[in-house]
Parts: structure tokens; C-alpha cells; sequence
């Protein structure tokens, strides 16, 4: 400073201000240490806060896509049972038919196969009509609660449901109930149960029909675990891609602990030595040396 | 030389010394008074040739010390570079601290802030498309669209509360600065009566000072002096103070956040509008008339966007009973943003009529993701309207505390200019002590010794005889 005059008052105004800013910036740090944030408001780092703040969309949306895929797996996984089900009862009826077209059987054996038929066409019609939260897995939009009603008539619709299962992909969740067999089976089982006992003849075709029957039931089935092993590969993705964008949120506004800690250090240091001037810059005066 | 006059002469350095000591006690009584100037007495050396007496003869000289006057140390310059530092702090301090205030009410980047509210809003649709018919999941989605509408309102409530605190200060400022410049007009009055009886108004002219400072804090005053003594002070060119005549300021414009972009706040005198341009009003100014409308207007179009992006797919969309959906949020502004929907069944979750569908629900879930918002908008969405906001204040705070620390910095480089001219140093002051002490005991001892002379002269001669 190039004015040479100096008087008390300037001195502690300055020595006062040191003390102050010192003070201030000793805050800043604790501040940020005990809040373990580098940016606590907009003003702190205004570009950093927009990322913050996009970062946290993104991962809030990522809860959402998890929570999609958990419903949907859920789905899935009622789907296969059902249609894993389904095919069992299937090849029991193949089976009973192979067995009746043997011939050999008595009348009142073919009965007693015709009933067996009859009772797994009543299973067949119950698993066609699993519900997943109320809704008919293979029924489609449709509303009311079955896919298949009791006479064996499919009520649903082929309307495809998707699920959001990342920010650029949906997924197919529901399964038509055509493709599996839910429109034709109910019917081709009571046609076999009668057949067996009435037309052992057409008990051919209807091994024929059959097969086509189960080849569909299956068909569907692979078509439903390729679907739950992409819901399981996209469920990996947006895990790894919320872990990253938790880490990246930690980066851009958490405190880096060891530089906060040096540097809070250094500025009760200065905040020390700027007490020690002011204690003894006015100390003493003329007064002091004078009798 | 007679004895006499040195007497005299002696008489005369005791009443200077003695004056030189009053103006001490005064500098150190007042070394921490703020605004307070050293004065100094100005001592002058009398040698006047008198005229013939019958001691000294013609032509002797009559010495003497006189106090010609005492003077007030400020430099005018010195003083007005730190009224214009303190009078742009003034102004930056006032309008960062409105910004502060809306700082606080964005609560950004947290959990608790507007974007939390609106992408849980949007999550919650994609649970409703899982599960159509699913009335608790349609009545969460319509309780988090309440929570944004109830939390746009908190946001919105709270940059109108603020206005209407800071238009208050406003006035009060102006009718403060209205004060100072009638006890200004006054103080010049004062003034020129000393100066023109030739009284010392020293003490008179820091008051003066002080208000001047004071004046130009509130409204940004500039300050020009006149022979007389006075100062004259304008303000964005319209002079407030001219001698003893002092005008009044009146502020007009909306008391209302609502309306401050068609009526805005304004200081004016006489109807005309007054630019200021420093002190604490401009920084009130600049919040009223910029700040927390363009706030206020980002907020109101975070709302809209909202209510538009939402309205739009939930009309196009059907309820599951088959009806057209109908608006989803109503309302014209961030203030007045409510939901419409009043049942869960009233929710257009489906796309077509007759279905259990929850296709409409996932778009409208979909919209946050920002690319489907703004191609539905053909603009920004609410997401990031909301960050614009967010962020942009966060600059402008940001620059607003720079441009603060530095003036902080112009203002005590100014302040110790001034302080080091003006300031008491008590060093000095013990110095001129001590200087005026042995002046005092020298004209003393002048005295001491003529009376010794006299003494010998008037009892000691003529005792021959005796």
C-alpha cells in the first residue's frame, strides 16, 4: 500500500476483516465435512448441481425400470408354470390316447381313460386361466378374469401388453393365448374324450391334432424363457448402470474427505496466526514509552 | 524590543499552545468516533512593524503566534471513490440476499426437491400401467400428482412472499433515503451559516459526510461540493440535494409478484421514473423488476409444461369404463396447478375402449424420460425447465457472491484510504503532546525570565544611597 500514514483504527479494521475471513472460509470446510457434501445449493457449483440433479433422475428412473422388471419377471415366471403344467397334462393324454388306440381294452377301461381326459381337460382349462395381480395371463387386454370361460371357449384377445423394462426398451409380458393352445386344446381334449370312447377310430387323428397341440404349448414356452432370459440380462444392465450412476452422484458432489480435511487444517492455521497479529499488532503504543 | 511586548508575545504562544491542545483532546476523544476527520490547528506568525513609541523607536517589529484555523483533514476524492465502492456493495448485497431466499425454496440437488415429486409422479404411472384396474395404484398416481401440484404451490407461495417483503424494504428504503436528504438540506443550511459567520463547522461537515455516505448506501447518491460549504447530491442524474432544498422520492408499481412484469416497481419523482443505478434500491430494483418475475415465469413454466405434457397422452387415452380421458391437471399456473381427476376410474389408463389396458398409463410414465417429454412439447419438459431454473439462479448467485467478495475487497481498500487519511493516529497525537507541552513550558519560561528582568529592573536599580 502505498499511503504511508497508518492509524490505529485501519490497523484493527484490517487485523478485524483477517479474523473474519479466516473464520468464514474455517466455516465453508466444516460445514461441508459435517454435511459430507461439496455442494449443498445451486450457488455452490451451479453446472455440478445440474448433473446432481440429472444423475438423480436417471437412477430415481432406474428404481422405476427395476421395479417394472421385478412385476414383469414376476409375470413370466407365473407364465412358465403354467404352460410347463400344461404340457404334463399333455403327454399324460398322449399317453391314455397311445394306450387306448392300442386296443385291447375294454369298454369300461376306455371309460375310465375318457374320464381321466376329461378331468385334465378341466386342469388344462384352470392353468389356461392363471391370474398374475388379477389379471389373466393369456386372456390379453380383455376384461373379466379368464382367458377361457367353463365350456372351454377362449374370451380373451391377442392384444399384446409391453412393459417399460429400461429407458430404451420394452418387453411383450403377456403371452397369447392363441399361440398357446388356449382357443383349441379346451376343445380337442373333449373331442379325444369322447373319441376314446365312442370313435376309437379317429383316435389317429387325434394323436396328430395332438402333437400339433403340444408342439404349440411348447413353442410358446420357449418363446416365454428367451423373453425371461432378456428380462434377466436387461435387469444386470440397469443394476450395473445405477451403481454407476451412484458412484458418479458421489463423485460430483460428495467432499473429497483427505484435501477437505488438509485444507480445514491449513485455515485454522491461518485463522490462528491471524488471532496472534491482532493480539499483538495492537499491543503497544507511544503511551507505553513515555514517563 | 521592549520587554512588553514579549510578554505579550509569550502570552500569546501559551493561548496557541493551549488551543493546539483543546484540537488534541479532540482528535484523541474522537479516535474511534466512525466518520470522524483529525483536525489540525493552523498556527501563524505575526511580525507586523509597528509604529513609533517612545522605548522602542520607529519601526520595531510586534512578533506574536495567531491561530489562523483549524482544519478538518478529508480528501473529497478519497471520500467519494469509497461512497461509489460502498454505494455498488449496497446494491449487490441487496439483490443477492432476494436470491439467496429463492435459493433456499428450490431445495436443489436432494431427495426432497421439485424433481424428486416429479419423477416419483411419473414412476408412479408406470406401476398404475402394471396393474390397470389396480384403484390403489390409481390413487397413488393421483396423490403424487397433488404432491407436485402442492409442492410447485410451496415454491411459488414463497418467491411471492418474498417479493412482497423486499417491495416493503423498498419503500422503507426510500422513505429513509427521503429522511437523509431533508436532514441533509438541513446540515447544509448549518453549514453555510458557520462558514459565512467564519465559525469552524468541522463537526457539522462530518455529520454531513456521514449522511452523504448513508444517502448514497440507500439510493446511490453522488455527491458534488460548492464554495459555500454545502453539498449538492443526485441521484441517476436528478438531483436530490441542492443547498437547503431537498426532494421526495415516491416508489410506485405492483405490491404483487403477479403483476410485476406489467407494472413493475419503480422509484420516480414526480411521476418521472428515476434510474438508479446503485445503493441498496438498485439491488431491490433489479430482484423486484428481474429476478423473482423471470423466477416466478421459469416456475409457471415448469407447471404448464407439466400439465401439457401429462394432459396431452391422458386425453388421448381411455378410462377402463370406456370414456374419453379428460384433463389430468387444470389450473393456469405453478399457484394454481391442481389435479382434475378426483377417482381412480376417472384415469385414462388404457388406449382403446373396452380393454384392461395399461398402455396410456406407461406413456405417460414414459414422459420422464426427457426425449419423450420435449417431442411431445416440440419444447423443454418440466425436468428440465425445472433444472434451467435450478441451475441459472445457481450462476447468477454464484456471480452475484464474486462480484461481492470483490467489491469487498474495492470497498476496505477504500475505507483504509480513507481512514488513513482522515484517522486519528494516536502516536501522532501523543507527538503533538508533547510538542505543545514544551511549547506551553518555553512561553512560560519567557515569561519567568522578563518578570526576573523586570525584577532586577524596577528593584534592584536606583538603590545607590539608600
Amino acid at each position: 500500500m502505498s499511503i504511508s500514514r497508518v492509524t490505529y483504527r485501519a490497523t484493527s479494521d484490517t487485523a478485524l476483516r483477517g479474523l473474519q475471513q479466516a473464520l468464514t472460509r474455517s466455516q465453508q470446510l466444516q460445514q461441508q465435512l459435517s454435511s459430507g457434501k461439496r455442494v449443498s445449493r445451486p450457488a455452490d457449483d451451479p453446472s455440478a448441481v445440474g448433473s446432481a440433479m440429472q444423475l438423480r433422475s436417471d437412477r430415481r428412473a432406474d428404481d422405476q425400470y427395476l421395479r417394472n422388471i421385478q412385476d414383469a419377471s414376476g409375470r413370466l415366471g407365473v407364465t412358465d408354470t403354467a404352460l410347463t403344467e400344461i404340457s404334463d397334462r399333455v403327454r399324460r393324454v398322449r399317453d391314455l390316447l397311445v394306450q387306448a388306440g392300442n386296443g385291447g381294452i375294454n369298454p369300461e377301461g376306455l371309460a375310465a381313460i375318457s374320464s381321466e381326459i376329461t378331468s385334465i381337460r378341466g386342469d388344462v382349462v384352470d392353468l389356461y386361466n392363471t391370474r398374475w395381480l388379477d389379471r389373466p395371463v393369456f386372456g390379453g387386454t380383455a376384461p373379466g378374469f379368464m382367458a377361457v370361460d367353463s365350456s372351454g371357449t377362449y374370451v380373451g384377445n391377442d392384444a399384446v401388453i409391453m412393459a417399460r423394462i429400461s429407458r430404451d426398451a420394452t418387453l411383450r409380458i403377456d403371452t397369447s393365448g392363441t399361440a398357446a393352445g388356449a382357443g383349441t386344446l379346451p376343445a380337442l381334449l373333449d373331442q379325444i374324450a369322447n373319441d376314446v370312447t365312442t370313435n376309437t377310430g379317429a383316435v389317429g387323428s387325434d394323436l396328430t391334432a395332438l402333437d400339433g397341440e403340444l408342439s404349440k404349448v411348447l413353442q410358446t414356452l420357449g418363446d416365454v424363457g428367451a423373453r425371461a432370459a432378456r428380462l434377466d440380462t436387461t435387469k444386470n444392465d440397469v443394476q450395473s448402470e445405477q451403481m454407476d450412476f451412484t458412484s458418479r452422484i458421489s463423485e460430483n458432489e460428495d467432499v473429497d474427505l483427505p484435501a477437505t480435511i488438509m485444507n480445514l487444517q491449513a485455515s485454522q492455521v491461518a485463522y490462528q496466526s491471524a488471532l496472534g497479529a491482532a493480539a499483538k499488532v495492537l499491543q503497544v503504543s507511544l503511551i507505553d514509552f513515555l514517563r | 524590543m521592549t520587554g512588553f511586548s514579549a510578554l505579550n508575545t509569550a502570552a500569546q504562544g501559551l493561548a496557541a499552545a493551549q488551543r493546539a491542545m483543546d484540537v488534541i483532546s479532540q482528535n484523541v476523544a474522537n479516535a474511534n468516533t466512525p466518520g470522524y476527520s483529525r483536525q489540525r490547528v493552523k498556527l501563524a506568525a505575526l511580525g507586523e512593524t509597528s509604529g513609533a513609541t517612545l522605548f522602542t523607536g520607529a519601526g520595531a517589529p510586534l512578533y506574536g503566534v495567531k491561530v489562523e484555523a483549524i482544519t478538518r483533514t478529508r480528501d473529497a476524492f478519497l471520500e467519494a471513490a469509497r461512497t461509489a465502492a460502498g454505494n455498488r456493495l449496497a446494491a449487490l448485497q441487496s439483490r443477492a440476499s432476494a436470491l439467496h431466499a429463492a435459493e433456499q425454496l428450490v431445495s436443489e440437488p436432494g431427495e426432497n426437491g421439485i424433481q424428486a415429486v416429479i419423477d416419483d409422479f411419473f414412476a408412479s404411472w408406470h406401476d398404475l400401467a402394471t396393474r390397470p384396474g389396480d384403484t390403489s395404484a390409481g390413487a397413488v398416481v393421483i396423490q403424487r400428482g397433488i404432491a407436485v401440484g402442492d409442492q410447485l404451490r410451496f415454491v411459488a407461495e414463497g418467491l411471492a412472499a418474498r417479493f412482497s417483503t423486499m417491495r416493503d424494504t423498498l419503500s422503507s428504503v426510500v422513505t429513509e433515503a427521503n429522511e437523509v436528504a431533508k436532514s441533509l438540506a438541513d446540515l447544509n443550511g448549518q453549514i453555510r451559516q458557520s462558514t459565512v459567520a467564519g465559525q469552524t463547522a468541522n463537526e457539522l461537515m462530518d455529520t454531513r459526510d456521514q449522511l452523504v455516505r448513508r444517502l448514497g448506501e440507500l439510493v446511490g447518491g453522488v455527491a458534488q461540493a460548492s464554495d459555500d460549504g454545502t453539498v449538492s447530491v443526485s441521484v441517476g442524474g436528478l438531483v436530490l440535494v441542492a443547498g437547503v432544498s431537498a426532494q421526495q422520492f415516491d416508489v410506485t408499481g405492483s405490491q404483487e409478484l403477479g403483476a410485476a412484469l406489467t407494472d413493475p416497481p419503480t422509484i420516480s419523482w414526480n411521476g418521472t421514473a428515476v434510474p438508479v443505478d446503485s445503493g441498496q434500491a438498485a439491488g431491490l430494483l433489479a430482484a423486484l423488476r428481474t429476478d423473482l418475475p423471470d423466477l416466478n415465469t421459469q416456475l409457471n413454466g415448469v407447471a404448464t409444461s407439466l400439465r401439457d405434457v401429462v394432459n396431452g397422452v391422458h386425453t388421448a387415452g381411455f378410462t377402463l369404463s370406456g370414456a374419453p380421458g379428460g384433463d389430468f391437471f387444470s389450473g393456469a399456473d405453478a399457484d394454481s396447478l391442481t389435479v382434475a381427476v378426483t377417482s381412480p376410474d376417472q384415469l385414462a389408463v388404457a388406449s382403446s375402449t373396452g380393454v384392461v389396458d395399461g398402455s396410456n398409463a406407461m406413456q405417460i410414465g414414459d414422459l420422464s424420460d426427457e426425449r419423450n417429454a420435449t417431442a411431445a412439447l416440440g419444447g423443454p419438459g418440466p425436468s428440465e425447465r425445472w433444472r434451467d431454473l435450478s441451475t441459472g439462479m445457481g450462476v447468477t448467485v454464484q456471480s452475484l457472491e464474486r462480484a461481492i467478495n470483490v467489491q469487498d475487497g474495492v470497498v476496505s481498500t477504500a475505507d483504509s484510504a480513507v481512514e488513513s487519511d482522515a484517522g486519528v493516529n494516536l502516536d501522532e497525537e501523543m507527538t503533538g503532546m508533547l510538542l505543545y507541552q514544551r511549547a506551553y513550558q518555553a512561553s512560560a519560561r519567557v515569561i519567568t525570565t522578563m518578570d526576573e528582568m523586570l525584577d532586577t529592573l524596577v528593584n534592584r536599580t536606583g538603590l545607590i544611597g539608600r
